[in-house]
Parts: structure tokens; sequence; C-alpha cells
């Protein structure tokens, strides 16, 4: 497998949280607004990549005993770095984002393509397997992160879409939207996948 | 009375699943049937109530002194991936019918993000021990709550004409998204 | 037993390899945080207080250690006088733990300018009150001299009903910023005033 192929299948065939079930809990939590989505995504992508080629890059090296628990050290790592960071230039944002910077650390996604991609694959393409999943991932929850806040809030990106009449579905922004939402995309998601005849099982 | 309010709190209106969205993954991975959905919630209050206190005494015993505050992350989630893999070795040796029906969602609980959330809410919100720990069984109960209820919806959902395209996860969500529409109105109880 | 030694080589090695990194990374960026900590944290409150963009602020700070406790003052020294100070305290016995609060001094008049809450747990709608300007306008222009206190406790503060642990919270803070002026004041100005680079105070809010 190429760079460039496991690049690209992060955004349609593995696409998260849609086709790659995993990673729900930020996709649901922090997609009150598209900023929030477009920090999450961005912060996830940081960790994959990293992730993903210092795994690869360690895949002969590590004993197989102790795999996981070094995975989780690099990742836990990677995740410290990146709370840093974001304190140190995107404080409000990190406030907003709050104890879901430190959950990075456990979600399925960045374990799931360590285990599954980065230790069977060299660095290259395991970094750019973990690009393509990290922007895939990060445009996802840009899109639930827009259509929640645009119909919750009324605003895109904090600037106004609709006139001074709109009045917000204040649902949208609370947890139950959040659920409804993720759950209609996907049955869109699936509803496309089968006109277009792709065989795909979602458990 | 607050011990009571906190209790409520945080099985209901805090909801660790349906309003802090903690979880997730086994939410929707094992909740197709009531009884292994039951046994990974028992599962998870047991390792969360445990992790809880041990990273507690991790935080404010060695972190805090130390002011190594910032690899609370990293530290929580080592002692969380070790507590589970003690408990399984600790449950085949002694309790082979523990073991039996907790054992299979051990490894699972590692990545799940209820137990290092509940551990990581515990020092968010400055909490004593005695505290700490009511919090922390009522907010892992509240999950095997969620969990056990949601298995119930599902396993009726089985028989149900659903379209073909909304079926498994989908329609997963958007039940969730009702069983949370629900759990919403306890908000007006604790303000 | 080679093998075992080998899988504790290769996790000392990794354990040792982040914790450098981060411990590096920490240190490069703990005085960016802490700064990015005082603008949003404690910037809102004082620009409040002083009436002036928070930025031109917190670089007049020192952090001042009395009865074990570490306060973090910032002052204006307008015409080389150290005039106004703002002295931040954690009152506790709140219902959700501490209520930081802000207390602005000005020494000439030797009044309180006002408070402002930095942090709170409180309950929202009822503990919560205590940020509303109604409640916190009764703190505008108390003589510096004297504990203050809340009327059932027979001082001249009105608590918000229903929520008196928050009130007496905020009572606590007051009363320890006034007791460490009463105890402290000539020290802490002629720290400010002496103008070299005080001892930065540890993160967290």
């Amino acid at each position: 497998m190429t760079a460039v192929r496991a690049l690209t299948h992060g955004f349609w065939r593995n696409l998260p949280p849609f086709r790659l079930v995993l990673g729900l809990c930020p996709a649901l939590a922090i997609t009150t607004a598209a900023e929030y989505g477009l920090g999450m995504g961005l912060a996830v992508t940081f960790v994959l990549v990293f992730s993903n080629a210092l795994v690869s890059l360690l895949r002969r090296v590590i004993p197989d005993e102790v795999r996981i628990a070094s995975f989780i050290v690099v990742i836990a790592t990677l995740v410290v770095l990146v709370e840093l960071a974001m304190k140190a230039y995107f404080y409000p944002l990190s406030r907003t984002l709050g104890i879901y910077v430190p959950l990075i650390v456990v979600n399925c996604i960045i374990l799931g393509r360590a285990e599954a991609f980065a230790s069977r694959n060299p660095v290259l393409v395991s970094a750019a397997d973990g690009l393509g999943v990290g922007l895939g991932y990060t445009i996802s929850l840009i899109v639930v992160g827009s259509l929640r806040e645009i119909l919750g809030a009324g605003t895109w990106f904090g600037r106004p879409v609709f006139g001074d009449g709109f009045e917000p579905f204040g649902f949208m922004v609370k947890a139950p939207g959040a659920f409804l939402c993720l759950g209609l995309l996907l049955g869109v998601m699936n509803a496309w996948s089968r006109r277009r005849g792709e065989i795909f099982v979602q458990t | 009375m607050d011990l009571l309010l906190l209790v409520i709190g945080a099985i209901f209106v805090n909801n660790v699943l349906l309003a802090q969205y903690l979880g997730n993954c086994p939410f929707c991975g094992v909740s197709k049937k009531l009884d292994t959905a039951a046994g990974m919630g028992l599962a998870v209050i047991f390792v969360a109530v445990l992790a809880s206190v041990l990273t507690w005494v991790a935080h404010y015993f060695v972190l805090v002194p130390l002011d190594l505050e910032y690899l609370q992350t990293l530290v929580f989630v080592l002692l969380i991936a070790a507590l589970v893999q003690l408990v399984e070795i600790f449950l085949k040796k002694k309790s082979q019918a523990l073991y039996r029906s907790l054992g299979i969602y051990l490894p699972l609980i590692t990545t799940n993000c209820a137990v290092l959330g509940i551990a990581l809410l515990n020092i968010k919100h400055e909490l004593d021990f005695a505290t700490m720990l009511i919090y922390a069984t009522s907010s892992a109960a509240g999950f095997a709550l969620a969990i056990v209820l949601f298995a119930g919806v599902r396993e009726r959902l089985l028989l149900s004409p659903v379209p073909p395209a909304m079926r498994g996860t989908a329609i997963a969500l958007v039940t969730a998204g009702v069983m949370s529409l629900a759990f919403l109105g306890f908000a007006g109880m604790v303000e | 037993m080679r093998d075992i030694g080998r899988l504790v080589l290769v996790l000392s090695l990794i354990g040792v390899i982040s914790a450098g990194t981060l411990a590096y990374v920490r240190a490069a960026l703990d005085a960016r945080i802490e700064h990015q900590e005082d603008l949003h944290v404690r910037g809102p409150a004082l620009s409040r207080l002083f009436a002036r963009p928070a930025p031109d602020l917190l670089a007049n700070k020192l952090a001042f250690r009395a009865g074990g406790r570490e306060y973090p003052v910032f002052y204006l020294d307008d015409g080389g006088q150290v005039d106004r100070l703002a002295v931040e305290a954690a009152g506790r016995g709140g219902y959700g733990g501490d209520v930081v609060v802000m207390i602005g001094l000005d020494l000439a008049r030797r009044t309180l300018i006002g408070v402002e809450i930095v942090s709170h747990h409180e309950t929202p709608g009822v503990g919560a009150r205590i940020e509303r300007e109604s409640f916190r306008a009764q703190w505008t222009g108390l003589a510096l001299d004297e504990p203050v206190a809340l009327r059932s406790a027979g001082g001249d503060l009105d608590a918000i009903s229903g929520a008196t642990f928050s009130s007496r919270a905020m009572v606590d803070g007051t009363n320890q910023v006034i007791e460490l002026l009463r105890d402290h004041a000539d020290e802490i100005v002629e720290l400010a005033a002496g103008g070299e680079r005080p001892a930065r105070a540890k993160g967290g809010s």
C-alpha cells in the first residue's frame, strides 16, 4: 500500500467516526460549535500522525507482550504535549474542551490505528494513514459541529448566519441533539453508500 | 441531604453516558444483549471505583507534592492500564465464576473513557476522599444503569422494521438521543 | 530470563525518553502557560477592577507568602507610587469548594475598590448568583481596616438568600485579604515599589 492510498483511505473508506465507528465520545461531546470540532480534530490528527509514526518506527524493537503498554505510553506522552501546547497557545479553547483533551488518550481511533495499521506497516505509510484518518475525523467533527452550531445557536464559527428573527433550537447543542445529529448523519451516509452499491456492514 | 443530591446528580442529571458523553464506544459495542450489558456495567463500576481511589491517592500524594500535575494524564492512564491487568490476573486466580462473567470486558475497559473520565472529574471538582468515593460510585452506577436500560431497548429494536440505512449504530445513536432526552427531564431536580 | 530483561529495558527506555521530552517542553512553555492563565482567568477580573485593559496590568505581579498560603498580588504604580492593589484569595467554605476572589484595594483612601470572582464551583442559578453585580456592589467602598461579616453574623453584608455558603466563602476570602494587608501592607508595597522581578507564583488557579 502506498502512502498516498493510505492517506486518501482516511477520507472515505475509513472515515471516522462514521465508517470507522470509533472515537464517538469527543464527536458527541465537543461538537457544540464548529470551532471546537476543528480544534479537537487537529489535536487528534497531531497525536495520530506521531503515534503512528513512532509505533511503526518501534515495531521491531517493542516485544509483543508489552506492546499495548508501550503504545499507551507513546500516545499519552503525545497527548500531554498537546495539552501543554494548547494551554500555551490556545488557552480559551483548552478551557472549553476541558477533560476531553486528556481523554484523547483513550480515544479508540488512536490505539486502534496503532494496533491495526502502524504496527504492521512502514513509517511513512503509517504516518500518512494517521494524517488521513486524522483529517477525515477533523472534517467529520467540523460537519457535526457546524450542523449543531448553526441550528442550535444560529452561528457558524461564531458568526451569525440568520437574521434576528431566528430562534435557535437549544436542543441541538444539548446532549440529545448530539446523539440524534450523529445518528441521522450516519444514516444518511449509509443510505449514500447503499446507493453506490458499496458493501458496508455496521454492527 | 447534600450527599443525596450528589448521588442523584451523578446518576441521573449528569449521567456519565447520556449527559457527559463518556464511554460511548462500549455503549454501542456491547449493548446488544441485556446480560452482556449488565456484565459490562458491573465491570465498569468495579474498575472505576478502584481506579478513582488509586488515581486520587496518586494525584494528591505524589503528583501535587512533586509539582508534576502536568503528567496527570500519563500517570492516570498507566495506573488504570496496570490496574485492569492486575484485576484480570487476580480474578483468574481467585474467582473463576467472576472471571468468566467479567473477564472478557476487562481489556475493553482500559480504553473506556468513562473510567479515565471519572478519575479526571474527581480531581477537576476538587473532591475530598469520601465525597470522591460516593461520586465515583454513583457516576459508574449511572453508566451501568444507562447501558442496561439501553440494551433492553435494543433487544426490542431487533424486532422492529428499521429502514435499512438506519440499521445498527445509526439507530442506536438516535435511540440514545431519545434516552438522553428522557434523562434531561431530571435536570430540574438538582439545579 | 533474557526476554524479561528486554521487556523491562524497552519499557523503561520509552518511559525515560517520554519523561525527558515532557519535562523539557513543560519547562519551555511554563512561563507562557502562566501568562495565558493570568490573561484569561485573572485578566477579566483585573481589568474590571482597575478599568484598564488586562495586558497592561499583568506585568505588575508578585506572589506574597503569608500564613502558609500564597497570594497573587497585582499592583498599580502610576507616578511611581504604589497606590492600588488587587489581591487574590481562595475563600474557604463554599458549597462546591473554594471561591477564588480578587479584591481591589485603594491604599490612599484605605477602602475596597470592589470584588471580582476569579473562579468558583458553586451551583448554577443558586450559589453562582454571587457573580451578580448587585451582590458584589456591596463591597465597593468598604473600609480596609476592619473585617467584614454577613448580616447574620452581625456585619453589614447581605447574603444571597439560599446561598449562605457561597456568600460566606466570599466573606472569608475578603477577610483573608484584609488580614494580609493589616499585617503585611508595608512589605507588599515595598516589594512592589522595589521593582525587582518577584518570585513567580506557582501555576494553577
